[in-house]
Order: C-alpha cells, then sequence, then structure tokens
C-alpha cells in the first residue's frame, strides 16, 4: 500500500555525500547513468570532519589515481587548497607525495558547484532509512519522508553516520558529525538483511579561535614555493598560500592528562570501537609512550576568512572542560579559547570480506558500498572507493564488465585488496608500505598508469586525454636524449664532472648512467641537458624521467623476487577440479573455493578468507595433479 | 573445522616391531573407535593412555589388547580429532586392526596424508612439514634428531631473532619515509649499518652449517678404491660390522650388491665397494673400469687402499694420480704384516695425503680411519648439539637473504634514498619468511607503532 505519489526513478542512487559520495555520484554521472546523489544536508556536501587537508604520504598517491583516472578530488582540492607541500621532497620520487591544507568552506563550495554542474546527476536531501530488495537484487531506496526512489544500483557512503555515536567525556549522544542526526534505521536495515557489522572509533580535536592564540610561540611551517599540483590538469597553483605553524605539549599537559585519565571515554571501557593507531587521541599518546616529554602539535588555519584554527595532534573525548584546561597548558595557547571542543565517534561498518573486489555486495546485486562503511578512514582513502563504487555502479545499469584495479598497477588496487581479503580490525589507512610495488606506483606515473583506464571508462574528456598524450611522448622523447647523450673522457664535461663528484667516470658515460650514480641529483643533468632540450624540459618532466631510469633496475629485480616468492601463482587450477576430493580442506574453505572459481593459483591465493593450511594443501594437490 | 571424513593407518614402519601404532584422524575418530572397542560409553580424557581390548566389529572376536590414546581436535597432530592405538607389532594384526576400522567406515590414509591435513589445518609450517618429510626418511639417530628439531619449531625458532632485528632496522627506515611530518628522531645511518653487517655475519654463520647438515641428512658417499687383492673388501666388511646404520631398508636408498649404509657418529656413510672389477671377463672388465672411474666421480671421499707390506705397484701410482684432484684418504692395509712400512709409502707417494695404517684383519687402526673420514667431511665435532641447516632450500633462501642485505647495506652507506634501502630488507625479510611464515606489512606497522608515537 503506498499512498505516496512521490517516487522518482534513476538508474544509480549514491547515499551520502561525503568524500565517496561525491565521487561515486559524479562518476555514475559522467559515464550517463541518472544519478540521485542523496544527502542529509546539501549544505555539507564534501564537508571535511576532521583535518581539513587532502593528501600526504600515500593518500597523495591515492588523490592522483583519482585524478588519472577522471576523478574529481584532485581538482577540487586544487582550486581550494590554502597551503601546498610536496612531502618527503629530499627523498627519492616514489616516496613524494603532496599535501594541500583546504579551505574548509571553499572545498564545499567547490565540491557542490561542480557535482551541480554535472550532467545527470541530481542533488537530493533527505534521510535514507531502508533500501528496497526484491529478489536478491537492490531496487531502490526509501526515505524518511516516505519518499522513494527507485534504482538498478545503490552506492552506500555513510561514513561515520550508521549508528554514529559521539563521546565527549561521559557525555554521549547519538550523531553522524557534531551537530548532526546519525542513520540508525539504515543501519538496522544492513542488519536485517545479513550484513556482518562491526564498531569502530574515530576522533577529532579541539578547533581554537585564532585570535586568542601567542603565534609568536610557534615554528612557522611555510607553504612550498612552488606549490605541486594534485591533479594533472591543473597548470600551476595560483591562490595565496598560508602558513600552518608547529608547536610542542609539555610534562605539564601529561600529568593532567595522567590524573584525570578516567575522565577519557577511551579509559573508562565506555568505548567500545577500536581507533586508529596512527591518528591516536592526545591522552593515548600519553599513556602509550610515557617516557616521551611532548609531542607534536600543528596549529592549521581552517580558511582564508575565519579565525578556526584546527589543532592537529591533539585529537581527544575528554570532557569540554578538561579540554579547555589542557590547551591552556600549552605554551601559546595559555589564552586560546575552544571554539569547538574535540569528540570520539563510534560507529558501524560492514566487513568488507563481504565485497567483490569491485565494490558490490555479495549478498545484494547492484549494492555497492564506499568509504568508512567498508573501514577505511580517510577522505581519499573513501574518495577512491567512491569512484570504483560509482564506476561499477554504472556500469552495472548498462549490464556492462565491472571494472577493478589490481594492486601491481595502484594503491587503489592494494587498498581494496587488502580489505577484501584481510578484513580490518582498526580504521584502515593507506601507507606506502602496504604496497609491495612501492616503487613502480609513484605519484608521478599514476596517469601512465592509469589515465588509459579512465579513458576507456569514458571518465577523461577528449582534453585530459589529449594532455595525457603530450606528456607521454615529451617524456618518451627527454629519456631518448637522456640515454643519448653521452659523454667521452676527451670531452671537457667528462673532466669537470669527475672532478666535481670525485667518481670515476670510465671512458664515456650516458647521462642516463650518470644520473644512477650516487650524489647526482636531477639539478645537475637538467644543467647538462643540451640546450634546446633543457629550453623544452621543466624540472618536474625530468624529475620523473630519472625516476623511471633509476627505479627500472630495481623495480624489475623485485618483480624477479615476487616471481620466485609467488611463482605457484601461475600454476592453473582445471575448470573441472574438485576441491571436494581434497583431503583436509575444510567445507568452508571448499565454499569459498567453489564460489570463487580460481583458474590459477594466484587467484585462488586471493579468494577471501582463504587461510594458509588451505592454501598449502591446494598447491601439493596441484602439484601432484601435475606430476601425475 | 574438520574434514569430512575419517582416514586410518598403520603409522609404524612396516615390518615385525614391538609395537604397531595404528592412527585415526578425522571427526568419526572417537566414535569409530567406540565400535572397535564395542563400548558404547567409551569417552576418553583427552592424552591419556588406557588399555582396551578390540574386537571385530562383526563377530565381537578379540583382535588385540591395545593402548588407546585420545588426541581431541584441535590439538592434535592433524588438527582433528585423533585416535592412536598402540597395538602388538604383528604386520598381520595391524592390518586386521585397520581393515576393521576400514569396514566401520574409515578410509585409507593416502601416503602423506596425515601430515597434509595437519597443514591444512595450520598446525605446520612449511618448514616443519618439510621436517616431517626428513624425520620419516632420517637415516641415522642424528639426522632423525636434526628432523626432530626442525619439527620442534627450532629453525624458525632460530631465525625468529634475526627476523626481529631485520624488523628493528626496518622500522625507523620505513617511518622515517611513511611519517615524514611526525617527530620522529634521527636516523642514525652509521649505528643501522653497523647493525646490517652483524646481520649478514649472522646469516652467513648459519648458512655454512649447510655442508654439514647436508651430510647429515644425505649421508657421504665414501668409496673404496684400490687395485685387487689390497683388502678393501676386508676394509669394507669390518666398517660394516661395527657401524652398520641403524636403519638400511628404506626405498630410495641407492644400493646395490657393493654398497652399505653405515653411521658414523651420527654421519650417515654410504659405504661403496669397487671391489671385483677386475675379475671379470674383457668385455665386463671395461664396464667395470667404467664403473669404477663413476664411483670416484659421484663420491664425496675415495679411500684408496694399497697394500703397505708391499711396495706401491705402477698401478697403484696410476690410481694415485688418477685421484689426486678428489678429496680422498691413503688406506695402507695389512699394519699387522712384518713387511708393513708406513715410512717407505710415504717417501713413495710424497704428496702429503694422509696415510692411515690399518688391519682389516685384527682391527688395528680402522678407529683412525673412521675419525679421519669424518674429520674429512669437517663435520663438526659436535655435529648433534647444534642447528645444521640440512635443506638446500633453506639453504639457498639463507644465501639470497644475506646477499639482498648486502645490497641494502652498500645503499645505506652510499646514502641512497631509503625507499631503494628497503628493497634489500624486505626481500630479505620474505626470503626469511619462505622458511618460517611471512611477515605481513600489518605485522611491520604494528611494529612502527608501537616503537614511535605516530599520528597527528
Amino acid at each position: 500500500m503506498r499512498f505516496s505519489g512521490f517516487d522518482e526513478n534513476f538508474d544509480v542512487i549514491v547515499i551520502g555525500a561525503g568524500h565517496a559520495g561525491c565521487e561515486a555520484a559524479s562518476a555514475a554521472a559522467r559515464m550517463g547513468a541518472q544519478t540521485a546523489l542523496v544527502t542529509l544536508s546539501l549544505d555539507t556536501i564534501g564537508q571535511m570532519s576532521c583535518n581539513p587537508a587532502v593528501g600526504g604520504i600515500a593518500k597523495g598517491h591515492l588523490v592522483r589515481e583519482i585524478d588519472a583516472l577522471g576523478g574529481i578530488m584532485g581538482r577540487v582540492i586544487d582550486r581550494t587548497g590554502i597551503q601546498f607541500r610536496l612531502l618527503n621532497r629530499s627523498r627519492g620520487p616514489a616516496v613524494r607525495a603532496p599535501r594541500a591544507q583546504a579551505d574548509r568552506s571553499l572545498y564545499r563550495a567547490e565540491m557542490r558547484r561542480t557535482l551541480e554542474a554535472t550532467p545527470n546527476l541530481h542533488l537530493r536531501q533527505g534521510l535514507v532509512i531502508d533500501l528496497i530488495v526484491e529478489d536478491g537484487k537492490v531496487r531502490g531506496v526509501e526515505l524518511q519522508d516516505t519518499r522513494r526512489f527507485h534504482a538498478k544500483a545503490v552506492v552506500v557512503a555513510t561514513g561515520t553516520f550508521l549508528n554514529g555515536l559521539i563521546h565527549t567525556g561521559k557525555r554521549t549522544y547519538t550523531a553522524g558529525r557534531a551537530g548532526e542526526p546519525a542513520s540508525i534505521e539504515l543501519a538496522e536495515s544492513l542488519k536485517r538483511l545479513g550484513f556482518p557489522v562491526g564498531r569502530l572509533k574515530t576522533g577529532t580535536p579541539p578547533r581554537l579561535d585564532g585570535r586568542t592564540i601567542d603565534w609568536s610561540v610557534f615554528e612557522p611551517q611555510p607553504a612550498d614555493e612552488r606549490p605541486v599540483p594534485f591533479s594533472f590538469a591543473t597548470e600551476s597553483i595560483d591562490q595565496p598560500q598560508v602558513t600552518c605553524y608547529i608547536g610542542y605539549t609539555n610534562e605539564r599537559v601529561h600529568q593532567t592528562i595522567r590524573a584525570n585519565i578516567h575522565e577519557s571515554p577511551l579509559y573508562s571501557g565506555q568505548i567500545k570501537g577500536v581507533g586508529p593507531r596512527y591518528c591516536p587521541s592526545i591522552e593515548d599518546k600519553v599513556v602509550k609512550f610515557p617516557d616521551k616529554n611532548r609531542h607534536q602539535l600543528f596549529l592549521e588555519p581552517e580558511g582564508y576568512d575565519t579565525y578556526e584554527v584546527y589543532l592537529n595532534g591533539f585529537s581527544t573525548s575528554m570532557p569540554a572542560e578538561l579540554q579547555q584546561e589542557l590547551v591552556h597548558q600549552v605554551k601559546g595557547l595559555e589564552e586560546a579559547r575552544i571554539i569547538r571542543p574535540g569528540y570520539a565517534i563510534e560507529y558501524d561498518f560492514v566487513d568488507p570480506r563481504e565485497l567483490t573486489p569491485f565494490l558490490e555486495t555479495t549478498r545484494l546485486r547492484g549494492l555497492f558500498f564506499a568509504g568508512q562503511i567498508n573501514g577505511t578512514t580517510g577522505y581519499e582513502e573513501a574518495a577512491c572507493q567512491g569512484l570504483i563504487a560509482g564506476i561499477n555502479a554504472a556500469l552495472f545499469v548498462r549490464g556492462e564488465p565491472l571494472f577493478r584495479l589490481h594492486r601491481e598497477e595502484s594503491y587503489i588496487g592494494v587498498l581494496i585488496d587488502d580489505l577484501i581479503h584481510y578484513g580490518v580490525d582498526e580504521p584502515y589507512r593507506m601507507f606506502t608500505s602496504r604496497s609491495e610495488n612501492r616503487l613502480a606506483l609513484r605519484y608521478d606515473t599514476a596517469d601512465a598508469r592509469l589515465a588509459p583506464h579512465g579513458r576507456r571508462l569514458g571518465l577523461l574528456g577528449d582534453e585530459d586525454w589529449e594532455r595525457f598524450n603530450r606528456r607521454r611522448e615529451r617524456l618518451a622523447k627527454l629519456r631518448a636524449v637522456i640515454e643519448g647523450t653521452r659523454f667521452k673522457r676527451s670531452d671537457a664535461v667528462h673532466a669537470e664532472l669527475s672532478l666535481r663528484l670525485n667518481q670515476n667516470l670510465g671512458d664515456a658515460i650516458s647521462l642516463a648512467q650518470l644520473a644512477q650514480r650516487p650524489n647526482v641529483h636531477p639539478e645537475l643533468i637538467y644543467e647538462l641537458l643540451p640546450a634546446e632540450t633543457r629550453a623544452q624540459t621543466s624540472l618536474s618532466d625530468l624529475e620523473t624521467v630519472l625516476a623511471d631510469i633509476i627505479y627500472s633496475g630495481y623495480i624489475d629485480a623485485q618483480r624477479a623476487t615476487n616471481e620466485r616468492i609467488h611463482q605457484h601463482d601461475y600454476l592453473r587450477i582445471p575448470p573441472d577440479f574438485n576441491y571436494r576430493a581434497i583431503s583436509g580442506l575444510s567445507r568452508e574453505m571448499v565454499e569459498r573455493l567453489e564460489r570463487a572459481r580460481p583458474e590459477t593459483f594466484g587467484q585462488a591465493r586471493r579468494v577471501p578468507g582463504m587461510t594458509h593450511g588451505a592454501l598449502a594443501t591446494l598447491l601439493v594437490h596441484l602439484k601432484l595433479r601435475r606430476a601425475a | 573445522m574438520q574434514a569430512s571424513d575419517t582416514i586410518v593407518a598403520v603409522s609404524t614402519p612396516p615390518g615385525r616391531g614391538g609395537i604397531g601404532i595404528v592412527r585415526l584422524s578425522g571427526r568419526q575418530a572417537l566414535d569409530l573407535a567406540r565400535k572397535l572397542l564395542c563400548k558404547e560409553d567409551f569417552a576418553p580424557e583427552p592424552n591419556r593412555v588406557s588399555l582396551h581390548v578390540l574386537r571385530d566389529p562383526e563377530t565381537g572376536e578379540e583382535l588385540d589388547r591395545a593402548l588407546v590414546t585420545y588426541f581431541q581436535a584441535p590439538r592434535s597432530f592433524t588438527g582433528e580429532d585423533v585416535i592412536e592405538f598402540s597395538c602388538h607389532g604383528s604386520p598381520v594384526l595391524l592390518l586386521q586392526i585397520v581393515d576393521a576400522l576400514l569396514r566401520l567406515g574409515a578410509r585409507a590414509a593416502e601416503p602423506g596424508e596425515f601430515t597434509l591435513r595437519a597443514l591444512a589445518n595450520g598446525k605446520l609450517n612449511l618448514s616443519q612439514a618439510e621436517a616431517i618429510r626428513d624425520l620419516i626418511e632420517a637415516r641415522t639417530a642424528a639426522a632423525a634428531r636434526q628432523a626432530a628439531r626442525q619439527l620442534g619449531g627450532e629453525l624458525s625458532a632460530t631465525l625468529q631473532p634475526l627476523k626481529d632485528a631485520l624488523l628493528e632496522l626496518i622500522v625507523p627506515l620505513e617511518s622515517s619515509l611513511e611519517f615524514v611530518e611526525d617527530d620522529l628522531p634521527d636516523l642514525e645511518i652509521e649505528r643501522l649499518s653497523a647493525r646490517l653487517s652483524d646481520l649478514v655475519r649472522r646469516m652467513d654463520e648459519l648458512a655454512a652449517t649447510f655442508r654439514a647438515g647436508r651430510l647429515l641428512k644425505d649421508g657421504l658417499k665414501a668409496t673404496l678404491v684400490g687395485r685387487p687383492n689390497v683388502g678393501k673388501s676386508s676394509i669394507f666388511n669390518a666398517l660394516l660390522k661395527q657401524d652398520r646404520a641403524i636403519v638400511t631398508d628404506l626405498p630410495g636408498t641407492t644400493r646395490d650388491a657393493l654398497s652399505e649404509m653405515i653411521n658414523l657418529e651420527g654421519i650417515p656413510v654410504l659405504l661403496t665397494d669397487t671391489a671385483g672389477v677386475r675379475d671379470s671377463a674383457d668385455a665386463i672388465e671395461r664396464m667395470g673400469i667404467e664403473r669404477t672411474r663413476r664411483a670416484i666421480a659421484d663420491a664425496d671421499l675415495l679411500l684408496v687402499v694399497v697394500d703397505g707390506s708391499e711396495p706401491l705397484t705402477a698401478e697403484d701410482r696410476e690410481l694415485i694420480l688418477e685421484v689426486a684432484q678428489s678429496r680422498h684418504l691413503m688406506v695402507a692395509n695389512k699394519c699387522d704384516l712384518a713387511g708393513f712400512s708406513l715410512g717407505r709409502l710415504r717417501e713413495t707417494v710424497a704428496n702429503g695425503a694422509e696415510i692411515i695404517a690399518v688391519s682389516a684383519r685384527t682391527g688395528q687402526g680402522l678407529e683412525d680411519l673412521r675419525r679421519a673420514v669424518l674429520r674429512s667431511c669437517s663435520a663438526p665435532e659436535s655435529a648433534t648439539d647444534s642447528l645444521l641447516l640440512t635443506n638446500a632450500r633453506h639453504y639457498d633462501l639463507l644465501r639470497r637473504a644475506s646477499d639482498a642485505l648486502a645490497t641494502a647495506q652498500r645503499l645505506l652507506q652510499e646514502r641512497a634514498s631509503e625507499e631503494l634501502v628497503l628493497v634489500g630488507l624486505y626481500d630479505a625479510l620474505r626470503y626469511l619468511g619462505e622458511i618460517t611464515g611471512e611477515t605481513t606489512p600489518e605485522e611491520i606497522l604494528t611494529q612502527i607503532f608501537s616503537t614511535f608515537c605516530i599520528g597527528k
């Protein structure tokens, strides 16, 4: 019995307009699907709930990959970033990554503008309370205000809103973010559908009134002089850049925390969810590292037109009045006033081992999950999942094969692969060390790795595609010059270089060989380029080419190691292979293998939930079979 | 989690022995035991031995009185419910018991199936599984002890400190890359480099035990050569009499009429006698020479036997020249005879090779010969005391790990960027992981978070 005629029909519905939801809706719409983006509040689209910053090591890599595939996060932060820095500049290019402080409100506005300018994308405000399910397939969503939206595919990107519970001291209340309602019914609906749900926790620090801070005490951390943009489409960052500041806690702060530790819901047992270890609260830092007499703090402006300052490094769920006392004990913050107190938030997530590499659930066809619901943390981690989920929702609607990225080619692939195989015990954050292939997954090669996928999917427009091809050609030409330019012993340059580097350069040395010598920096190679080439070459292009050259030997060696260690990966499993006949394989393992029907041992190795024992047994049997 | 069927096998070696063990593993093990014991209420305490009468399930006839032990899943060898029947050792009786269990619904285990199940249930890592194979194939008590130690995880335990040391190097390097914005201590390159050297040395030391370890496992091939009638066969038989190996009838042991396994203080030695090769007609003689040549080429050690009571013949000298490039010992037989002179021999041979005077007839000097054989394979005095690498795969992996670390150290010294230094460290970790089990990125992160205060 339906008494509301207010139904709407779409191809794809995205629930939640955070970083995952925005990418999902944008991608699906640009791939031609009529897409509804349903959010609790149109005023908080692209909200940065925590730190107003994008990027960092590994996270910056993710944003580059999103951009290379045709996502929007990189472009939006490039237009709204107020402090750009390239991290690890002194280290090798594989571990360099961009990071930018954002103007929180400009970021929101720019994201909303971007979405509103996207054809086929329909913004809808409302609270989704249930999924409409028919015959094991998702058919749409039901809203609190009785509206029903119908679609063939639904992307759930609800962030911390699922059963969100905020803690400040002993006080708890349901909320999705400070001041916004939680999503309780939808959480119940997912449980009813049988999804295995767990609990995670995250936290945020207090925000201060910048006018009450004694800035002279803190060490300034300026922006880069030449800001490196996130998006391959951005030529340059022209907006004014601001400075952040670094300070420290002290023993007095630590003593106060220790004396009041029972006030922290983290230590009183009130919080059950597991929080991220790399984003510890200040309580955690003090308790777990009692020998450290100070902890680093960053004072980060929230934007151009606000005096609100984010006290990075001071995440806490202590009672508000205690937070104020602790802040006052920090040198330089004696007079500082808290505008918004910090808090911890617990929320539901669904075991991501339920997901396929396409981020589709195995329980309901057409239902995709992205972001914190899958147990991740971070805007970048959320956004990249949103992009993949949005792409696949659109492909699903068209009835086309779904799209996945492999861990060998991208951090996005690593992230999804880790999630669906290993699940999560704590909020999952990307690190470069999670990839076996770190040297090949550089921030400056994201386009070479992923742009062809983006183009094929229809997410990369002609202009982007042409830019990509121009860059590719430029780099190839430059590489040819670097490999072809040689200095013989008879050349004056050769003698000068030998002296300057204090190295034996042999009878002749090419620029490519020179670049692989210790203490040879790209600037030196740049100087040595033929004048004509140098005039057409940017230092960043040169760095990319040199990195390709320098890393190639390591990448080959690493590939050889990987192949040696995973030498059985290519062992084929016959289509009629009878897992039930393998003695010692538990029924659970047999079922998982029968469901996945891996074609090779390598694929079997990655079937979710396979134990080492089961794999060893399978391998022995595959080898026996081959030997027979 | 248990496999669907229950398997049974005699798990002691074939042949008449004091006792024989029938092992039953699987979900129905206890059920089947109840039926075999004709005791519906049989509810044994795990890991306790009790005496029971085993009966034919159809006739009720008594088969044997056996000690029955119940190992409850998952705390058993296979990780499943296991029942072991320690019966009297008659092969016929054991087959009757297995047959009874088969009739009750068990399935005959395939070779190695118990081990496979243990592997599948996560009871063993790969190195332990390999050790089981080695244990089954062990030829001497010392080799068996080595295999047992490996099974006990001693190899893993020996490698663990190396892995830990490696992790301690990875953690600061990785942290400095990954957490550039955190307030971390500066890297102390020289200290890291010194620790890296130390690690390489420890790995090389362990790898160096491989030769001795391999000898323990595979044994030493020692071949007696010499012209006819110098007493090769007598020496062969004399050594055999005292040192016959514990186990000689294992399948896969290369044995012909002229080879026999002996046990020299724990080292299995495959002793080969090339005797009688000259005693036949011409065509066969040529074949015999071929065989001798091959035996010489195959041997780890040649025992060149001469008659010490007579001057060397031209044939003797020819042989001595031929073996000069091989590892060999000179054995001067017949030291009990009047004409014996070690001095004369030394002068004639004059190549500085060790000469051991023996008498196969009286047994004199055999002890010296044994010691010389052991010395020649440079088996450490206490071959059975410290852990030795016995597996070529393990040796190979350790060598590779050590090489990877040496590369990393060079890069560290050149002040190469950390991500390059880390390539070698991770390679080494993965090679070690091939022996002891993988170290996941998650474990490295855990180590980082417990070492440094990370996070803004």
